[in-house]
Order: structure tokens, then C-alpha cells, then sequence
């Protein structure tokens, strides 16, 4: 809990100091903290976020998964495609069948992972290559959107309730809300701790491990092809090529920044929407303040290892106190 | 001894697979030798078989679908085969290996976009010495390619700055977006706006790059009605800037509010012309790229210069899309890529 407390005081820092950057040296006018920017940047944490989410628990299970980013794409571009601008199959149809399609690619993972035990590393990093080739297949590279279609329900990807809270954020919440219950009040949660912290052991102990580490992988793909769908609505431009390529590297960096260890059995909700917080926030403070977008990857990757390190440091502070 | 054992069988499926498709490409050369009358003996004819010629694009992008229609076209009419190739991450590097593999594969003859012109020099020149290679869409004018086939970007650079000014005759400022700046078309684009516009009571802003990652195309244009709530009009330089500048404006509830000029004819941006919401959009005439190109290659390879002209260059002209034109335009569009 004192972690979270740390990344809230990062955030924190890190939202005082931009706007105290920006009204010293504009016009005094702080564009950062207006309306507009607030719900911007609470949108793209919602998309973000519920990718970080599903990240997490495989991180927290020990494993990783590096096809985040071309899983949303495959399962955003074929919602669009069966859609079809208006003029394919009803969105009641389409949307099971997209979420059927993820949890299907979680349970292939997930039985590559635990029945065959490949490393996850290597599973997923077939499947980052896999799914992106079968999405610019699918699509010949063309370009998939919703058009001026289907504006009700892609008010999940860009809408906002009373005009204040963008629609994302709140399936956010709700999807954090229940994966934090699951993951830290249920006993299947804590066997999946157990497990990221030492397989064998709780193996041993009895707890079905192959079963709750396929269960993970079905979970995080599951919660991808939400994330892709969501970023689908929202962008609704959608590249079979470029669209989600990188993601998972965001959807890793928020889980770690957010205090997972990728060597498993650590890490919590709460901090995980922290982190994934901080990485749109690095991204949407380069441009408010026009710092070259060069060095845009350069602020990330540095404010990552900043937050890293002084966790590590922190914690390891407390360890020798205890 | 397994090992080696298993090696074997790899080598010789490799083999087979090789030697597979061969006699299967000896039926299509003797047939087309039939038409082709100038061949002067059944030997050469084996050899010389049907004309293979490749296309490389610089990515993936919609834009070249419409390039492939009309390789396909000019296919059809010379009975030439053509290899068509999208590189899925747009880097040079990319394009480097699928060249080698086109060479190796035996092509006569390349078309490419380059990614990255400036320093490709030498490794084009190092083609262009075994095949005939050309490059269109995005020239290499220092290196030894034959002819570049496409369009003058500066000039459709200018197009766009021309179209601006009509939009905003009050003068006012504009932002203007982009994958990246290195790409030579980029900096064309930006330079033929940048002088159309000097001179008038319109400023620009800035350039802002997104690395082609489409969400972040997005978050820049709502970053600047943001930080700009001032901006009047906003240019998207590159095919996918049009959507994002659509949708970024639409999702901050600004639609009509900022005027929005683009390039190039994704769907959603000819849309958004129908609809009004994009003033214009500078479309390049990609099927054209695609047929000149593949006629050119076919004619290199029967050793036929006469269509390259002088100073190695054949523009394809830019057109402005309006909500005028935007019908006819769309209809053609979908007659020649059978959409």
C-alpha cells in the first residue's frame, strides 16, 4: 500500500511541476489543467489502462505477454470489419464474438505456457507476429473503420458521462474494480500471487497451478480484446499495420511504473492505474510543453527508470528496517 | 547422428520445395511466347519466360491497394507478371532485404519508394546495377535510377497551401501534422505550404510527428486545441493524418469550428469531405504510379528507353478533392480498385 501512496506522490509531482513549467513560461494561461486536456488525458488512460490491466496479471503470475498490442488489433480491426460500416452483422453478435476470439487466444496461450511450458516470452512473441500478420491478412492492409456508424456504441471508446467523465475511464474503473476484487480479495488471487512468487511451492501446496496460469493468459487476452475494441471506437482509423504496434511495450512500462515485478508474485491494481496514469501523462506533458517530440521517448524512458529506481531503493530501505 | 539425419530431411525438403514450382513456370513463358512474336527462338524464349517486374511500396498503407490495381491493370494488358511487396514496418532496412530477394528471385526490373533517399545512394546504385530499377512515389535523384515516376510533392505542397489560403481569407494559423519528418515527401509537402503561405496573414504553428502510431496522430490534435484553442486550420501531410485530424477534432466537439485540409484519399477522409468537415483533401494519383511504372519496367526490359524522358522525371499531376468533386472522384476510385 505504501508503494501506491509513492506513485500517487510521483503523479502528483510530476502534475504540479507541469503546470508550474508551463505557467512560468507562457502567458500565464495553464492549457495542462484545462477541461479539455483533463478529459483528454482521462480518455487515453482509459484506453491505455485497460491494457495494462491484463498485462498485469500475467506479470503477476511470472509471465509476460508481448502480443498485447497486435491482439487489440486483430480483435478491433475484425469487430470493424464484421460491422462493416453500418451494413454488417448487429453489434449484439459482433462483440461476443470478438471477446470469444480473446479469451480463445488467451487459452491458446495459456496452454502453450502451462501444458506444453514454453517460456511466455517466446509464446507471446510468436503471437505479437502471428496476429499482426493475420489482421493485415484478413484486412489485404486496408484500413478498417466505423465510419459515422454505430455512434451510440462507440460512445464507449470517446464518449463521456454528463459531459465530464469520459466513457473509457469509467469501463475502466469497473474493470479494475472487479480484477482488484478477484486478484486481491479472492483465495483463486492469491494463488495467483503464490504462483508469480514461487511456482513450485504452491504447487506443492496443492493449488491447481496449470489450471490459474491458463487462467491468467485467457484473463489478460480477454481484457486486450476490450482494450482493442475500446481504441477501435475511439479512433476509428484503423491501420492493420500500425494500429496497437508498440502497445504492449505501454501496456508493460504502466505495470511496472505501477510497482509489478516482472519476476512475479508482486503488484497491485490500484498502483498498475497509477502507472498506466503516468505513461499517458509523460506523453500528453511533451506536447503541452512543446518539448521537441524527439526527445518523447527519452522523457519516458527516463521517468520509468527514475520511478523504478527509487522503488527499488525505497523498498529496499524498508526491507533492512524490518 | 540424429541431428544430422534430421538435417538431411530439412535439406531435402528444401529442395523439393525449390524445384517445385519450376516446370510450373516454364507453362505460363511458352504460353505468352506465342503472342509475343518478336521472340526469336524457342531457347530464348525459355529462358527469358514472362516478364517479372516488382513494386516495393515504402508501407502499408491504403494508398498502395490503389498502386496495385494498376500494376495489376498494366499486368493484364502486357501479360507481365508482376510481384508486388508492402513492407509491414516501412523501414529501409526492410526494404533492403525484400530487394535482395527480388533480385535473387530473378526480376528484371524494380520500382520503388524509398525510405530513406539520402543515405540509400549507394545501396541503390548497388541494385540499379542488377536490375532495372526505378523509383516512384518518393525519389533518390542522386542515385542511378532510371526514371522516378510520381508525384512533384512540393508541388502538391503548394496545391494544399493554395487551398489553404481560400479557406481562411482572413488570414489565421495553422498546424500542420506528420508521420515523420525525415521522409523526403514530408519535407516537400511542408516546403510548398511553407512558401505558397509566406508572405500572407497566415502562420504556421508547428510541424507535429506521431511515428505513424495513429492513436498518438490523434492525442497530438487534441494536445493542440489544447494548447492552441486559437488554430484555425489544421493539415495532416501524410494519408492516415486526414482520419486522425477528423476524429480528434470531432471527439473535442470542435467539428466546424477548425477547418481541416489533408492529403491523399483514405475512406474516412473522403468522407469527411462529403460530409463538409474537411475542406479539401490533395490526392496523388497512385493508380497511375502502379501502370506507368509497370509499362516502363516491361519496356526496360526489352531494352526500350524512348519513354524515359530527358531529366529522368515523370510527374503525375496532384488533384484538389472538394465537396464538388468529392462523388466523381469516389466513384472512379471504386471502379478502379473494384471496391
Amino acid at each position: 500500500m505504501r508503494k501506491v501512496f509513492g506513485l500517487l506522490g510521483l503523479l502528483t509531482a510530476l502534475v504540479v511541476l507541469t503546470s508550474l513549467w508551463e505557467w512560468q513560461s507562457g502567458d500565464g494561461r495553464i492549457s495542462f489543467l484545462t477541461s479539455a486536456n483533463l478529459r483528454n488525458l482521462m480518455t487515453w488512460v482509459g484506453l491505455f489502462g485497460v491494457l495494462s490491466l491484463g498485462q498485469a496479471i500475467v506479470i503477476i503470475i511470472g509471465g509476460i505477454d508481448l502480443s498485447v498490442g497486435s491482439v487489440a488489433a486483430l480483435i478491433g480491426i475484425s469487430a470493424a470489419i464484421m460491422m462493416d460500416r453500418g451494413e454488417g452483422m448487429h453489434p449484439a453478435i459482433v462483440l461476443p464474438i470478438c471477446l470469444l476470439m480473446g479469451a480463445a487466444i488467451g487459452l491458446w496461450h495459456g496452454f502453450l505456457v502451462a501444458k506444453v511450458r514454453l517460456q511466455p516470452f517466446v509464446v507471446t512473441l510468436c503471437g505479437l507476429f502471428f496476429f499482426r500478420g493475420i489482421a493485415r491478412l484478413i484486412t489485404g492492409d486496408q484500413s478498417q473503420g466505423f465510419g459515422t456508424a454505430y455512434s451510440g456504441l462507440r460512445w464507449f471508446g470517446n464518449g463521456f458521462v454528463f459531459d465530464v467523465i469520459p466513457a473509457p475511464f469509467l469501463v475502466l474503473t469497473v474493470l479494475a474494480i472487479v480484477v482488484g476484487a478477484y486478484l486481491h480479495f479472492s483465495p483463486h488471487g492469491r494463488h495467483l500471487f503464490a504462483i508469480g512468487a514461487n511456482e513450485d511451492g504452491a504447487r506443492f501446496s496443492g493449488i491447481r497451478t496449470d489450471r490459474l496460469k491458463i487462467a491468467a493468459y485467457v484473463l489478460c487476452s480477454l481484457l486486450t480484446a476490450i482494450g482493442g475494441i475500446l481504441l477501435a471506437f475511439k479512433i476509428n482509423s484503423l491501420g492493420p499495420s500500425d494500429f496497437g504496434s508498440f502497445y504492449e511495450l505501454y501496456a508493460i512500462a504502466g505495470a511496472v511504473l505501477g510497482g509489478c515485478s516482472l519476476r512475479g508474485g508482486s503488484g497491485n491494481i490500484l498502483g498498475v492505474l497509477i502507472g498506466a496514469s503516468l505513461i499517458v501523462l509523460l506523453k500528453n506533458l511533451v506536447n503541452i510543453l512543446e518539448i521537441p517530440s524527439q526527445l518523447e521517448y527519452v522523457v519516458i524512458g527516463g521517468a520509468i527508470l527514475v520511478g523504478v529506481s527509487v522503488d527499488e531503493l525505497f523498498s529496499r530501505r524498508r526491507a533492512a528496517r524490518a | 547422428m540424429k541431428a544430422r539425419f534430421s538435417i538431411l530431411i530439412v535439406l531435402a525438403l528444401v529442395a523439393a520445395a525449390c524445384g517445385g514450382p519450376e516446370p510450373a513456370s516454364e507453362a505460363p513463358g511458352a504460353a505468352s511466347s506465342s503472342d509475343t512474336a518478336a521472340s526469336p527462338s524457342p531457347a530464348d524464349s525459355e529462358s527469358e519466360g514472362t516478364i517479372r517486374v516488382a513494386f516495393v511500396t515504402n508501407n502499408t498503407s491504403d494508398f498502395w491497394t490503389i498502386a496495385e490495381a494498376g500494376t495489376k491493370k498494366a499486368a493484364s494488358e502486357l501479360g507481365c507478371e508482376v510481384l508486388f511487396r508492402k513492407p509491414s514496418m516501412g523501414t529501409a532496412q526492410e526494404q533492403q532485404q525484400i530487394i535482395e530477394d527480388l533480385i535473387v528471385s530473378g526480376v528484371s526490373g524494380i520500382a520503388i519508394s524509398p525510405n530513406d533517399p539520402q543515405n540509400w545512394t549507394e545501396t541503390l546504385n548497388r541494385f540499379a546495377e542488377q536490375v532495372n530499377l526505378i523509383t516512384q512515389d518518393s525519389d533518390a535523384p542522386e542515385s542511378d535510377r532510371i526514371c522516378y515516376i510520381g508525384t512533384n510533392n512540393y508541388d502538391a505542397g503548394v496545391a494544399a497551401g493554395e487551398l489553404i489560403k481560400k479557406t481562411l481569407p482572413e488570414g489565421g494559423e495553422i498546424m500542420m501534422y506528420v508521420g515523420r519528418l525525415d521522409a523526403q515527401n514530408a519535407q516537400d509537402r511542408q516546403r510548398g505550404i511553407q512558401d505558397t503561405l509566406e508572405g500572407t496573414n497566415i502562420t504556421i504553428i508547428d510541424t507535429m510527428t506521431d511515428e505513424t502510431d495513429r492513436a498518438k496522430a490523434m492525442a497530438n490534435v487534441q494536445d493542440t486545441l489544447v494548447t492552441h484553442p486559437e488554430v484555425d486550420c489544421l493539415v495532416g501531410l501524410w494519408s492516415y493524418n486526414g482520419p486522425a485530424i477528423l476524429n480528434g477534432v470531432r471527439d473535442s466537439g470542435k467539428l466546424g469550428d477548425v477547418k481541416i485540409v489533408c492529403f491523399d484519399e483514405e475512406e474516412e477522409t473522403l468522407l469527411g469531405v462529403a460530409e463538409g468537415h474537411i475542406e479539401g483533401t490533395i490526392v496523388q494519383q497512385p493508380f497511375e504510379f502502379g501502370y506507368q511504372s509497370v509499362r516502363l519496367l516491361v519496356q526496360l526490359a526489352h531494352g526500350d528507353r524512348s519513354a524515359v524522358p530527358e531529366d529522368g522525371t515523370l510527374y503525375v499531376p496532384v488533384k484538389t478533392i472538394t465537396q464538388e468533386n468529392v462523388d466523381d472522384f469516389r466513384a472512379t476510385l471504386s471502379q478502379q480498385i473494384g471496391r
